[in-house]
């Protein structure tokens, strides 16, 4: 069978054509579910999985990578309007999304955010379907060395992410390495941290972490005031109209490029399996900072701040699918229930698939790009109407977001246990927030921990205890640089600012200085 | 992203809450490595590493905050964290009931329990006025969340009397 652009486009049609009423209501599902913390599209998924399992193999597929991909642009909703993100993959997303709501513009952040999203996954999703069997080949250089680099590197982002005071963003990012580090350890199943609490010998839960460093500690927050937006940001969007809406589609439109490259960086992190769009959404908003001309800007409501992230989290979706459909590794956890999916069907991924069922193989990605297709337009209305939620006084919103995203911290696992760990993350959050500690700094230590200490532990086996393979390979070399250079380009740039403003300081008074002594 | 952080006034700084973080963050490290003592050296290498990056942060910042107070640039009050004070009476309240929401949960079940949170949450912040609308909303919020979590969803919330009577009910009504 001939791979040419025949090929894809009598696949996309087909697609379409045939499966367009399970796609539309797995986008809604997903936009919903997304939105809220806890549900996210892999626990849907799990929660669904008898219905997909009964709907054949294609259909199964279609239906999840469709929830999959609308579940990333919902989780974005909350983190835009109420700082809260519905998922780790959107915790980037309000360092800038938030600020532009409390303008009063959550209509034009929400569409940023949409368009954004559909642009950045249509794109990647597009750049897969033609590469991917180069792109694969990033799996095999990536070995534990290169992964704790890499895990590294997202950490060193706290730093640059709290830009306020670089000192007070590294101690939050290694406090929570060290939360994270909670649990039993991977070799020997012994409990380490865990204060006698049998719930926590698996590890900090995620969702109950995420709820209370965010949403928790913003409720606490937020009763001090009487509206989520200020009084001008309140005056505007009372105002706000469908060109408003529409004004975002072009901000984001204006600063095509920017979603193209963010978007990348998204595919190639989320090609590497365990990395996850939580670390692409912060490298992709530090990268964009970093090559900046305003970073000044972010964290301020800066477009660029918004469009970073969420352009980024959605490029991750198509290239998780890489590593699944390519060589059998799925890349996170919606991709190892695709898995089981495909072989409860009897299906075995690997190479093999694109020879045997090119169909299903590429399949996948079509329904990938008809989903972020169909999302676009119901997304408008979505950022015309839901954006109005900001108007709600903070007398109703505190305790509803306090309620409903403890339950979502009960959600995956089950234990009210883990309602208490959402409220000591909520008072951690709080304090955090208060003294201008990085909440998100934070939640990326707890994120990385476990998985830098398991990738730290099989270097160290392999090279039976010698500390110096963490040097050895040249890729791990080459990612030790770039790591360095991400710590040290912010600073050159500033420095290189200060002596620039600091010479033009001196050219203007010798400038006056001799006007006054020609005078 | 600190709210009326008063570190951007004039005069001294009040940086004592800034404290608090560091020094949890020491405290916490001792406790875990204290827990790994007798462990294999492959269970300790990486808390020794992060723990040792950690702890050298915070006495870094340490040393920091002692200089900028001695110099008066700063001084050891609390302002920060606790501003403003006439949201202490409020943020303490809504602390207590949620505190009280999830030990009450497991026993009152989510309907009933989320229902009394609301409600009473709600009448708090808003000094207990309009409280018919906020019953209403309360209890519309509550239901809409059985619905949602529980019939749609089929999640195994923690079950009460509300939930005893009515999931037979809804049960019959969905066909089994």
């Amino acid at each position: 069978m001939d791979l040419d652009l025949a090929f894809f486009t009598g696949l996309f049609v087909d697609t379409f054509f045939n499966y367009w009423w399970v796609i539309l209501p797995a986008i809604f599902l997903g936009i919903v579910v997304g939105a809220i913390p806890g549900f996210s599209a892999a626990n849907t998924i799990i929660i669904l999985l008898p219905l997909t399992l009964a709907m054949g193999e294609e259909m199964g597929l279609i239906f999840m990578v469709a929830l999959y991909c609308s579940s990333r642009l919902g989780a974005g909703i909350p983190a835009i309007l109420v700082n809260i993100p519905g998922t780790a993959g959107a915790a980037a997303t309000p360092l800038d999304g938030y600020p532009l709501t409390q303008k009063g513009m959550g209509p034009q952040a929400l569409s940023i955010s949409f368009v954004s999203s559909n642009i950045g996954g249509l794109l990647t999703t597009i750049v897969v379907l033609f590469t991917m069997q180069y792109i694969i080949e990033l799996v095999y250089v990536l070995h534990s060395v290169e992964m704790i680099v890499i895990m590294l590197f997202g950490i060193s982002l706290i730093a640059t992410i709290a830009a306020k005071d670089t000192l007070k963003g590294l101690i939050a990012g290694f406090f929570g390495l060290m939360i994270g580090y909670i649990g039993a350890d991977v070799i020997y199943e012994t409990p380490r941290g865990t204060f006698g609490f049998l719930e926590l010998y698996d590890k900090v839960p995620l969702i109950p972490a995420l709820v209370g460093l965010f949403a928790i500690s913003e409720a606490f927050l937020i009763i001090e005031r009487k509206s989520i937006l200020s009084e001008a940001g309140r005056e505007k969007m009372m105002n706000s109209t469908w060109a408003d809406t529409f004004e975002g589609a072009k901000i984001a439109l204006d600063r095509w490029w920017h979603i193209v490259w963010t978007s990348q960086i998204g595919l190639v992190i989320g090609v590497i399996p365990g990395a996850g769009a939580a670390i692409a959404s912060f490298v992709a908003y530090q990268q964009s900072k970093t090559f900046s001309k305003t970073p000044e800007l972010y964290g301020t409501g800066h477009y660029e701040g918004l469009i970073a992230p969420e352009s980024a989290n959605n490029g991750v979706t198509s290239g998780t699918l890489v590593p699944l459909l390519v060589i059998g590794i799925p890349g996170g956890a919606t991709a190892a229930i695709m898995l089981v999916v495909l072989q409860y069907h009897g299906t075995t991924v690997g190479p093999d698939l694109f020879v045997e069922k090119p169909e299903l193989a590429y399949g996948v990605f079509t329904a990938m790009l008809l989903t972020y297709m169909m999302m676009l337009p119901a997304g408008f209305p979505l950022a015309r109407y839901m954006s109005r939620v900001t108007m709600v006084p903070t007398r109703y919103v505190t305790p509803i977001i306090i309620a409903f995203t403890l339950v979502g911290s009960f959600v995956p696992r089950g234990y009210v246990f883990d309602m208490n760990v959402a409220l000591v993350f909520g008072i951690i959050g709080y304090i955090a927030r208060k003294t201008d500690y990085h909440v998100a700094a934070i939640l990326i230590g707890v994120i990385l921990g476990p998985m830098l200490e398991n990738f730290f532990i099989i270097a160290l086996r392999m090279s039976r205890g010698d500390v110096t393979t963490l040097f050895s390979s040249r890729t791990g070399n080459v990612l030790w640089v770039c790591l360095i250079l991400s710590l040290v380009l912010p600073y050159l740039k500033e420095w290189r600012k200060t002596r620039k403003a600091a010479r033009e300081a001196i050219h203007k008074g010798d400038e006056a200085e001799q006007g006054g002594t020609t005078k | 992203m600190a709210e009326n952080n008063p570190s951007d006034e004039a005069g001294p700084k009040p940086i004592g809450a800034d404290l608090i973080i560091p020094v949890a963050a020491i405290i916490f490290t001792i406790y875990y490595i204290s827990t790994i003592l007798d462990m294999k050296w492959e269970a300790q290498v990486s808390a020794f590493l992060v723990g040792g990056i950690l702890l050298f942060l915070c006495a870094i910042f340490l040393i920091r905050t002692f200089l900028e107070v001695r110099s008066g640039k700063a001084t050891m009050s609390f302002e920060a964290l606790i501003n403003p004070i006439s949201a202490i009476p409020k943020r303490a309240m809504l602390f207590g009931l949620t505190f009280l929401y999830i030990v009450l949960v497991p026993y009152g079940g989510f309907t009933i329990v989320t229902f009394a949170f609301l409600a009473l949450a709600m009448l708090v912040l808003s000094d207990w006025q309009k409280k018919r609308f906020i019953l209403m909303l309360s209890g519309l919020l509550a239901i809409g969340g059985y619905i949602l979590f529980i019939v749609i969803f089929k999640r195994r919330f923690p079950e009460g009397p509300f939930e005893t009577f009515v999931n037979p009910i809804v049960k019959s009504m969905l066909g089994g």
